[in-house]
């Protein structure tokens, strides 16, 4: 059992395929996500596919604020994907908010929805840091068992959803 | 038993019993059905147990046969004729007599008893149409006792038509088991004009005004079937030849003028096998009640049509003439292809399906060789069964779920578990490996492989039939899991055993093809071919050119079905792993993996729906119905033409 | 059958996918080159496979599972009837079992994005399935025999009688291996693709057993295009070598086209070509 265990750890890091998902961001960061597929950064070399269906991918790559709208879809996406799967907030949005986490419509980071495993930091991230952030999520990644090891979403799930269902309160009156 | 008697019971039984159903009442009826359906399947089985025989029979309840049939013959034309009146309806009038005036002639003036030899002539090839006839047709008529039960109380009859309904399927078996048993032609003649008769009087059965007006289009066009036959008899007593099948077949081709009365016999059987471009009569007819589309239009009287072209294949074989019909056949199975994958009513498409495989019968009779007739004789037998499969399942899902479209079907598994299983059936063992009707495919590419045009008519008629069955098949299991298995459908006895009957020989006698082939089809080709004929030896089946590893493939598809049912379990599933709702941009409804559609703008739930997409807009029948026809008319022409 | 078939059969069983995933990860390296790209390693498809047996499986609908299973199983069995060295056209109906049972695996889901690629996927069967039939018809023409046991024993390549011909098969070749501009319904590069087509809805180990049997595919259709130079191992080599690699250059220079186009441009051309070669096999026996 051991070596079919190593072969499927190993092959787990050497095929992360990713999915991409835009929460708002301002464009900045998906630049530079997509910026790894070039030549230049050619992230292929480490297998990794940029994949359009979460049915699909292994690790979820979030850039952006959450807000109380694309919340759900977020969480949905996260849902459809098999696991073992992995979440990266790419950037100051997608980490906490950034310079938006007092605006009324923003909730805040990727982790307020969904379990994040890696934060990539910067307003940009750089395109090292994004390879980085996928380096250090298939360290986490490689021993999920399926099922057993899904962190229990973080409380702040619960809240998201209050704060959903009752935006109607909190809305700016004009 | 003694194969006369057991020929007898065939032919005569089914008349008795249909003139007893007239008397409308419901136990005696389902009896006589029954009881009738048993005792010809019974006699067809037990006819298997003798050698090919011939004889003439000397008196039928005292009465000499061919003055008692040369009667009803005209009986019958007068009968036309009246209808033919009361319509007013010249072409068919016009028709009729053109078929009356030569048949006295005939009659009266051209001695047509001359060297006779036997009136009935019996060899396996007829024994395998009394087969289909006799079972898979009595199967349909016993699920005609329930379907019309539903269908008159859906109708809301005040008195019941099923004693005229039953009078009519039960005469047919009859009269199809009488074409396929005689070699004296005027009989022949004689039961041919009966199941177009037949046909015709069954089509209208519902009186509504498009019934009657398809059930006229469908006389017309077979008695201009008629009319040729009657003209091929008068050619062939003109020319001093008796009017028996075999003689036909065996005499020599001195004469290079026998061609023209068997090019005429060829176009009768093309206009009862709705070939292009008479297609539309069949198309047509499939307003009538299931059970008849089942018995007459796809799985018996159409395959009278095939079966006399493939008797006549050996006095053509060589000639130019028999090249063209291997194109026209070539042209019908294209054809009709490309209309059915156009269509979305079910029983349009098997419609089109049977004329596109009718076609394909024809094309193999055309190209003449062992490997091609035996493809046509196998490709009648699982034709019949799984067409006739087929349409009783569209029969039942109409009944249920009040359409007949295959949009509508969507997702059936869950509504109707059983019958979607039993059409799941019905639809595989018509296209795919290793079930009979592909094999006879198979069969027929590589025979046709030495004539360029026809071998590429086939190729694209089959990559387009295997379109529109596979997604035919697709939607029928379009659906999300439920949360509880869905409750299975009740099905009435008297349904549930043809279709479970029909389903099981679908697949069962797919699986004895070989022996089938060696017993029954053999015997047949070795009388006329003495080269590249097909050896069935343990389970594979093969000649000098190709061969058919039959049981390996059924063997490991069967194991891999089983497996692949094991693996695809739903119990096993849900302990594993979890069902999804499908991929819609992450807008799905958390809550319920069951509840298909998005979460649209402003909050707003909206389904999706999906269809396939029919190409109306290239291949609507419409748009390219005249055309085909157009194809089709030139080449029947040119085929007529290559006669002299 | 002898000794000698069965051991034959079975290698080719357990060789057919290492070569079709070894060949899935040189195209992989080669497309990479040629766009300046250092690419993945040679066996990045199998990494890929494995990692997906791993995962949690996740259907809509247990007909998915049951139809990807039906797949395999008939692309393992095409590749061993063609180890038993049996009948073409045999061969290529059992392939079309697999082929339409993916495409009622995807069509049982009701997701628009895989209906759609169901429906594309048909039409590149439609496509690819009457050129097929002609490549075969054209052996026979040139070996007068449908089994490959007989096709070996000819005694010529066959590729000089057929070079058109040859030129078809690869547009079947082309539509099999799911390269532009005939992947219509599926394609192997996220750029052309929307969610995934006709593969949307299989996920994880599901995924695993289509992208196996898609080798046990290509095996089998280059196998078919071996046919054409048997009588040595050198010029077999070289055919296969300058087919792929021709594959993985149209691959990159063309764009994914329409279904329309494919299916006007393929026949128009496939039968024309066809008709050419079959004129010039007439022409040389006269």
């Amino acid at each position: 059992m051991g070596f079919f265990q190593d072969l499927l750890h190993t092959s787990r890091v050497k095929s992360p395929w990713l999915i991409h998902f835009d929460c708002g961001s301002c464009n900045g960061c998906d630049i530079e996500v997509l910026a790894c597929l070039t030549p230049v950064y050619d992230v292929e070399r480490f297998g990794i596919l940029n994949i359009g269906n979460p049915k699909h991918a292994d690790i979820l790559v979030v850039s952006g604020t959450v807000n109380p709208r694309n919340a759900k879809a977020l969480k949905n996406i996260y849902d459809q994907m098999p696991d073992p799967k992995a979440v990266i907030a790419i950037g100051a949005c997608g980490t906490s908010g950034g310079v938006f986490r007092e605006a009324y419509n923003v909730l805040g980071g990727v982790d307020k929805v969904i379990p994040v495993d890696v934060y990539v930091p910067g307003c940009p991230s750089k395109p090292e840091a994004i390879i980085d952030g996928v380096v250090l999520a298939l360290e986490k990644l490689k021993k999920r068992r399926p099922e057993k090891d899904t962190e229990p979403l973080v409380a702040d799930l619960k809240k998201a959803r209050e704060f959903y269902e009752n935006r109607e309160d909190r809305q700016v009156t004009r | 038993m003694l194969a006369p008697q057991l020929i007898g019971i065939s032919i005569a039984l089914p008349f008795i019993a249909a003139v007893l159903c007239l008397i409308n009442v419901k136990p005696l009826r389902s009896a006589l059905v029954i009881g009738t359906g048993v005792v010809v399947s019974v006699a067809s089985l037990a006819l298997v147990q003798s050698g090919a025989i011939s004889f003439t029979p000397e008196s039928f309840l005292g009465i000499n046969p061919d003055g008692l049939i040369a009667i009803l013959d005209f009986a019958l034309l007068f009968v036309i004729l009246g209808i033919a009146y009361r319509m007013k309806n010249k072409l068919i009038a016009v028709l009729t007599l053109l078929q009356i005036v030569p048949l006295a002639f005939l009659e009266l003036f051209m001695n047509p008893g001359e060297n006779m030899g036997p009136a009935i002539y019996v060899d396996q090839f007829s024994m395998i149409m009394c087969m289909v006839i006799s079972i898979v047709g009595s199967l349909i008529c016993v699920y005609g006792l329930a379907y019309m039960k539903e269908h008159e109380h859906h109708l809301k009859l005040a008195t019941s038509r099923q004693g005229r309904f039953f009078f009519f399927m039960v005469l047919f078996l009859g009269a199809m088991n009488g074409l396929v048993f005689s070699n004296n032609l005027l009989w022949l003649y004689f039961f041919w004009e009966v199941t177009t008769f037949c046909s015709f009087m069954l089509i209208k059965h519902d009186d509504t005004e498009i019934a009657v007006k398809n059930a006229t289009r469908a006389l017309w066009m077979n008695m201009l079937g008629g009319v040729a036959f009657v003209l091929a008899l008068v050619i062939f007593r003109s020319q001093g030849l008796p009017l028996s099948l075999q003689e036909i077949i065996t005499a020599e081709p001195a004469s290079k003028l026998i061609l023209l009365p068997v090019g005429l016999l060829c176009f009768a059987g093309f206009t009862k096998a709705a070939q292009l471009p008479f297609q539309s009569w069949l198309c047509g007819a499939m307003v009538a009640p299931t059970p008849i589309s089942a018995l007459l239009h796809s799985s018996t009287m159409v395959k009278a049509g095939v079966y006399l072209v493939i008797r006549l294949a050996p006095a053509f074989a060589g000639t130019v003439f028999s090249n063209y019909v291997a194109l026209f056949g070539a042209v019908t199975f294209l054809g009709a292809a490309v209309l059915a994958l156009s269509q979305s009513n079910g029983k349009k498409i098997l419609a089109y399906s049977t004329i596109s495989n009718l076609g394909m019968i024809v094309a193999c009779a055309g190209i003449n060789t062992p490997a091609a007739m035996a493809a046509a004789v196998l490709l009648i037998v699982f034709h019949a069964i799984s067409k006739a499969l087929m349409f009783l399942c569209v029969g039942t899902i109409e009944q249920h779920i009040g359409s007949r479209d295959i949009e509508d079907m969507r997702g059936l598994i869950n509504v109707m578990p059983r019958t979607t299983m039993v059409a799941v059936i019905g639809i595989v063992t018509m296209f795919l490996p290793p079930f009979g009707a592909l094999l006879s495919k198979w069969m027929a590419v590589e025979a046709s492989a030495h004539l360029p045009l026809v071998v590429l008519m086939l190729a694209v008629g089959s990559a387009l039939t295997m379109v529109f069955w596979g997604r035919w098949l697709g939607l029928l299991m379009t659906s999300v899991v439920p949360d509880k298995a869905p409750l299975a459908e009740s099905q009435p006895c008297l349904i549930r055993l043809p279709l479970l009957a029909l389903a099981v020989a679908a697949v069962l006698i797919s699986f004895v093809a070989p022996g089938l082939y060696s017993s029954m089809v053999l015997p047949v080709l070795e009388r006329f071919y003495d080269t590249d004929l097909y050896i069935a030896a343990r389970g594979v089946i093969s000649n000098n050119i190709g061969m058919f590893a039959l049981y390996p493939v059924f063997v490991v598809m069967t194991l891999g079905v089983i497996y692949a049912v094991r693996a695809s379990s739903s119990k096993r599933l849900i302990k594993r792993g979890n069902y999804v709702t499908p991929y819609v941009c992450g807008l799905q409804d958390p809550g319920d993996s069951r509840k298909l559609g998005f979460k649209g703008p402003l909050g707003v739930w909206a389904d999706f729906k999906t269809t396939n997409w029919y190409m109306e807009s290239l291949i609507g029948e419409s748009r390219i119905t005249g055309w085909i026809n157009l194809v089709a008319i030139g080449i029947l022409i040119i085929l007529l033409a290559g006669v002299f | 059958m002898d000794f000698k078939t069965i051991s034959f059969v079975i290698l080719a069983i357990i060789l057919a996918p290492l070569a079709g995933g070894l060949l899935a990860g040189i195209d992989r390296r080669l497309t990479a080159w040629f766009q300046g790209r250092f690419g993945p390693p040679i066996l990045q498809p199998f990494y890929d496979v494995i990692k997906l047996l791993g995962k949690e499986p996740q259907v809509v609908n247990y007909w998915q599972i049951f139809c990807v299973h039906i797949y395999l199983i008939a692309s393992i069995l095409c590749v061993a009837l063609f180890a038993m060295q049996a009948d073409l056209l045999m061969i290529f109906f059992v392939m079309t079992i697999g082929a339409v049972f993916m495409v009622v695996g995807a069509l049982a889901v009701p997701s628009p994005y895989s209906q759609l690629g169901a429906q594309r996927e048909l039409i590149q069967m439609l496509t690819y399935e009457p050129l097929l039939i002609i490549v075969f018809v054209g052996i026979y023409f040139v070996t007068d025999s449908f089994k490959i046991a007989d096709i070996l024993a000819y005694d010529r390549p066959i590729f000089l009688a057929l070079p058109l011909l040859y030129l078809v098969l690869t547009f079947a070749l082309t539509i099999k291996l799911r390269k532009s501009p005939f992947d219509i319904s599926a394609s192997h590069h996220a750029h052309q693709e929307l969610v995934r087509g006709v593969l949307t809805e299989y996920s994880g180990p599901y995924l695993a057993i289509l992208e196996i049997a898609h080798w046990y595919d290509i095996v089998l259709i280059l196998a078919i295009c071996s046919l054409f130079w048997s009588t040595s191992w050198i010029g077999l080599v070289i055919l296969l070598a300058v087919t792929y690699m021709a594959e993985i250059i149209i691959d990159n220079v063309t764009p994914r086209m329409t279904w329309k186009w494919m299916l006007t441009y393929v026949w128009a051309v496939g039968i024309s070509l066809s008709f050419f070669n079959m004129a010039l096999l007439y022409a040389k026996s006269f």
